[in-house]
């Protein structure tokens, strides 16, 4: 097998490289922690104000409707794996997470309860939605995204 | 609190739909035409799913 020369560059990949020296802005790192912090933070930073606060609507309401419907804020369990999983999708929700931990009368919901599953799914989702706009923001501040 | 499943349901395909809208698109009339596809794609795609399953009762 042969050695092959390195290929130039296309138009198409250089279009594709970051560009955020051209505007300096606030570190990635800062913008994607902010995000974590409580939704749409992330954006607030970066200027994007109207979308940041329905980012913050829309996660915010997804998380207060699964602790309305008695759903479970996760913890690792021995011998139940997927609850490993489930709970760093919950930890993404942030300080609405740790606060719904210390302030809720039912941090491990009601398994009886017929809104019980419903519950789990809006947790999860809530706290999954919130690690996307922490990629978001981190790619905004870097420049990969417009 | 009252279960019905089917406003659960559209409820949570409406929250899914506009975050994905917002997240994806950047211009207005893009957002809306995804928000649309999302929304109809999760309650549609949940009523066949259950329509469906609905000879195989638990």
């Amino acid at each position: 097998m042969s050695e092959s020369a390195v290929p130039p560059r296309s138009a198409a990949a250089e279009a594709s490289r970051p560009v955020a020296s051209a505007r300096p802005g606030p570190p990635p790192l800062l913008a994607a922690a902010l995000a974590w912090i409580f939704p749409g933070l992330g954006h607030f930073l970066l200027g994007r104000r109207g979308t940041a606060a329905l980012y913050a609507l829309i996660v915010s309401a997804t998380f207060l409707l699964g602790l309305s419907f008695e759903g479970r804020l996760y913890s690792p369990e021995p011998g139940q794996p997927l609850t490993v999983l489930a709970t760093f999708a919950v930890y993404g929700a942030g300080l609405l997470n740790l606060a719904a931990r210390l302030l809720s009368s039912n941090p491990g919901g009601t398994i009886l309860s017929v809104t019980y599953e419903y519950g789990c799914a809006f947790l999860l989702t809530a706290g999954l939605m919130n690690l996307l706009l922490m990629l978001d923001a981190y790619d905004i501040a870097a420049g990969r995204k417009s | 609190m009252p279960a019905d499943h089917f406003l659960i349901l559209t409820l949570y395909a409406l929250l899914i739909s506009v975050f994905f809208a917002l997240l994806w698109r950047n211009e207005r009339r893009d957002r809306a035409a995804l928000f649309v596809k999302l929304f109809l794609a999760l309650v549609l795609g949940a009523l066949a799913v259950a329509w469906l399953m609905y000879p195989f009762p638990s």
